[in-house]
């Protein structure tokens, strides 16, 4: 069964164009202009992966309300925010809402289309059975690459597509240094140097409030992360 | 020359006002001086007129017969009477009046120095001088006498008997009573001498009698002798002579010369002189600083009543800041008597016998005119100070004002940024005005170069939508397939937006980085190791260049972000790589201050232009004129700026000593 897309975007052309390349990727796709009319068919029938820009013709917010309401109506549903704005704020205010991934409308479709994969790919994941795959295990640290999954102590840390690669990148080999453009490769995603960093920083806190005493990330000034046991 | 000197000029230009005081106070003395010269004027008038006819005063003429007889042979007959304006003769006596009175002792050293006014008379080798004087009702002669053999009587010898007579000096003169009279002097040596009378006796005997009235001094001289002589007025009428006899030896004849007949020793001139009374008149029309003085329509003194010299009972007492002022108000030869004078007639004012002289000194009208002048140069004088004062505290106040306008608007234009609190804005005055305007002025500036600094934020957001559309394209239109020619153009329309791209992340940077700063926390960690580490991987990151590292050996802790600190390294060593040739070494250095950690760059290369060096931490400034492949929207020294003033500090730029290069400082606090 095909999967369905629904990209919201007010930018008839990028919709466009995003919908040729969901549509040669084998999605079906449904677009949307703006929040009413994205929500009016979402009432009737979610899609399965929802792409979402965050300025939708009035509102410049529209995008965070409409992720709000989505939520509202799936838990589970994937959700990803792709804007033409770059800031931290933007990022952490998507990612707070309840989105998986948060994307800046720099990346090529190529790595779009990586993501959202990779997402359907998590999602597949975490409906089937606990398999004992491609799980590396780092002291307490546990990373199931299959599901996408981070546990601490035996917790699952809630992380974001973009922080699950980084911290898998990270711990498969622990003491090496990753350098940012690494760490971006990993997470196929381009980044300037200051996301990386705000990303690390928001992987710390997400691990920080399972255990307070958590420093395997540790920041090797001028060059990048690395992870210590 | 600053506003408070100009003012303080301006506050100068009120001593015009003491000026105009001056003025004023000459013009009211001369006015006061006129009056007073009215009035002594009428003051002289009066006494002129009250000695109207008095001869007897004037010139001890009996005046009752001959003022109103006016018959013509009666005026003839009276030889002896006639009026001092009758022709002179060559052998009149006019005496001058003395000052002081002479001292009988035969020297002339108490008599005025008058040349004129002495007579002389003379016979063949003979001769003699006279001057008289007057002193009180006291006549005084005074001879010199030539005279080759001075001859004394005989001592013990009877004065009537001729073989004994040696010089003789013989007076005539007529009595008040018109009789004329002889009296003569014969000394029997050098001394007091004393007047005789020949008195013809009952019998006709003739003695010698001593007129005791007549005194004086007799004193030989190299020339001869001279005679001091002192009569008194009382003795005296209208004529008077003096008559020398000369003998080489005792009881020879002897050679008589003089003002007297020398056959009956008669009156040949007149004694022209005022009466004794006459200075008794003028002495009840005296006061304190007058002087009344009557003389001959000639000139000649008759009688002065002097008081000029008087102090004044309530005189003028000078204070020092009027004497001062005096000094300025006094024009240079003023003078400080004033004096009028008034004819005295006679006879139906058909003639003039003499002059009436009033003089009388300021300082009558002095102490009116000193206490004005005081008060009113006080008054002006303080005005004036008042008015340089008041307008020396207000240019103090302006110039105090527009210095700190001037140094709030240069502060506005410093790169620590604009000042929003400007000074004097509240002021209502055109300074106030000034202040608004420089105000609104830099609040414009303000917007204006908060636009600019977000601008290429903006524009990166705005360029970004457009863009995505364009790579979108391009990418799908990769998918489709497209011939091997036009995929070369796909390329490179591919190459050109991912250019663009890289551009609009560089826009963006400084936006970026400002966000990341707000967001940032703030920890204390070690300089050091994040220092070193940092230059570690510029070793790596930039081959092409070698690296020199000085830092402390102690911790160095400060308060604030590391990865910020690491990202304005990255910015400074960017630079000194861009600003520095191949295989250059390039210096990081961190020191530590008492209350501060400086970081230094330092790189060879060209030093920095000196006008750029204060707009360098400037968004969207660069002073790179090299075109390379990279874009530079001269923000990387802007973010260095914006972190070191996170970490409350400061960031400088200097050339190197001898312009080998370019230093950059960073100052944190710690």
């Amino acid at each position: 069964m095909k999967r369905t897309v629904a990209i919201v975007e007010d930018e008839p052309a990028i919709r466009d164009n995003y919908a040729a390349a969901f549509t040669r990727e084998g999605y079906v796709v449904r677009t949307y202009a703006n929040r009413a009319l994205a929500m009016t068919a979402f009432a009737s029938r979610l899609p399965d992966l929802a792409v979402i820009d965050i300025s939708l013709e009035e509102e410049p917010e529209g995008g965070f309300e409409l992720c709000r309401q989505l939520r509202a109506l799936s838990a589970e549903l994937p959700i990803i925010f792709l804007t033409a704005r770059d800031s931290d704020l933007d990022a952490v205010s998507g990612l707070r809402l309840g989105a998986d991934d948060f994307l800046t409308k720099d990346l090529s479709l190529a790595h779009l289309i990586a993501r959202v994969n990779a997402l359907f790919r998590r999602v597949d994941a975490l409906r089937r059975p606990l398999e004992a795959t491609q799980v590396v295990r780092r002291g307490a640290l546990t990373v199931d690459a299959e599901r996408m999954q981070v546990e601490w102590e035996g917790q699952v840390v809630l992380l974001s597509l973009t922080e699950f690669w980084i911290v898998y990148a990270l711990a498969r080999h622990p003491g090496h240094v990753k350098n940012r453009q690494q760490l971006m490769d990993a997470a196929n995603v381009v980044l300037d140097d200051n996301t990386i960093t705000s990303h690390v920083k928001r992987i710390r806190r997400k691990f920080q409030s399972i255990d307070p005493r958590f420093d395997a990330v540790q920041t090797v000034y001028g060059m990048g992360y690395r992870w210590v046991e | 020359m600053s506003l408070r000197f100009k003012l303080l000029l301006l506050g100068l230009a009120t001593l015009v006002l003491p000026w105009a005081g001056c003025r004023y106070a000459r013009e009211m003395e001369s006015a006061l001086r006129e009056g007073e010269q009215n009035s002594l004027a009428a003051v002289a008038q009066s006494i002129a007129s009250s000695l109207q006819g008095r001869r007897d005063l004037l010139y001890r003429e009996p005046t009752a017969p001959s003022a109103d007889a006016a018959g013509s042979s009666d005026a003839a007959d009276r030889t002896p009477s006639q009026p001092p304006d009758a022709k002179p003769t060559p052998y009149d006596l006019r005496p001058i009046l003395l000052p002081t009175a002479p001292y009988l002792d035969g020297y002339a050293d108490e008599w005025p120095d008058d040349k004129a006014a002495w007579r002389y008379y003379a016979k063949g080798e003979h001769r003699f001088g006279i001057l008289s004087g007057v002193y009180e009702r006291m006549l005084y002669v005074l001879l010199e006498v030539r005279d080759d053999h001075l001859v004394f009587d005989a001592p013990g010898a009877s004065p009537l008997d001729p073989s004994t007579f040696g010089d003789r000096v013989w007076l005539g003169f007529q009595g008040p009573d018109g009789h004329e009279h002889q009296v003569f002097i014969a000394a029997t040596g050098p001394g007091s001498v004393t007047g005789r009378r020949i008195e013809t006796g009952e019998y006709g005997q003739l003695t010698a009698v001593n007129e005791t009235r007549i005194t004086g001094a007799l004193q030989p001289t190299a020339q001869g002798y001279r005679v001091e002589l002192r009569i008194p007025l009382s003795m005296l009428g209208q004529r008077f002579g003096v008559l020398i006899d000369d003998r080489d030896h005792r009881g020879a004849d002897p050679i008589s010369y003089g003002m007297l007949r020398s056959d009956d020793l008669h009156t040949a001139g007149r004694l022209i002189v005022g009466s004794p009374d006459l200075t008794s008149y003028l002495k009840q029309f005296i006061q304190p600083g007058l002087r009344l003085s009557v003389a001959e329509p000639e000139g000649r003194l008759l009688a002065q009543a002097d008081a000029l010299r008087v102090v004044r009972v309530l005189g003028p007492e000078r204070g020092i800041l009027a004497q001062l002022y005096r000094r300025f108000v006094d024009r240079p030869g003023t003078r400080s008597i004033i004096d009028s004078s008034a004819p005295i007639y006679d006879r139906e004012h058909q003639d003039v016998i003499g002059t009436l002289e009033v003089s009388q000194t300021e300082d009558r009208w002095l102490t009116l005119r000193d206490r004005a002048l005081t008060r009113m140069l006080n008054l002006t004088l303080g005005i004036s100070a008042v008015a340089v004062i008041l307008i020396l505290i207000f240019a103090a106040r302006l110039a105090m004002r527009l210095s700190r306008l001037r140094a709030a608007s240069e502060s506005a234009l410093t790169r620590e940024g604009l000042v929003t609190t400007f000074p004097e804005t509240d002021s209502t005055d055109e300074l106030g005005d000034v202040a608004r305007g420089f105000s609104t002025l830099l609040g414009r500036l303000n917007e204006y170069t908060g636009y600019l600094r977000t601008l290429a934020g903006k524009l990166a957001h705005e360029i970004r939508t457009p863009l995505t559309i364009v790579r979108s394209s391009l990418e799908n239109l990769e998918s489709e397939g497209v011939s091997s020619p036009a995929s070369i153009y796909l390329e490179r329309a591919r190459q050109g937006s991912e250019r663009l791209n890289a551009i609009l992340v560089a826009m963006g940077a400084a936006s970026r980085v400002e966000e990341a700063i707000s967001n940032a926390e703030r920890t204390r960690f070690d300089l050091v190791p994040v220092i070193a580490s940092a230059v570690d991987s510029y070793r790596i990151a930039f081959p092409s260049r070698a690296f020199a590292i000085e830092i402390p050996q102690e911790v160095v802790g400060i308060d604030g972000a590391p990865d910020l600190i690491v990202q304005m390294l990255d910015k400074l060593v960017d630079n000194a790589v861009d600003f520095s040739p191949a295989g250059a070494t390039i210096t990081v250095r961190l020191r530590t201050m008492p209350e501060s950690a400086v970081i230094e760059v330092e790189n060879p290369g060209p030093p920095l232009p000196p006008l750029t060096r204060d707009h360098l931490f400037e968004s969207l400034w660069q002073s790179r004129t090299d075109s390379d492949s990279r874009p530079h929207f001269g923000l990387g020294l802007y973010i260095v700026r914006l972190i070191a003033e996170f970490h409350r500090g400061e960031a400088s730029a200097t050339s190197l000593p001898g312009d080998t290069g370019a230093r950059f400082t960073v100052r944190l606090a710690r």
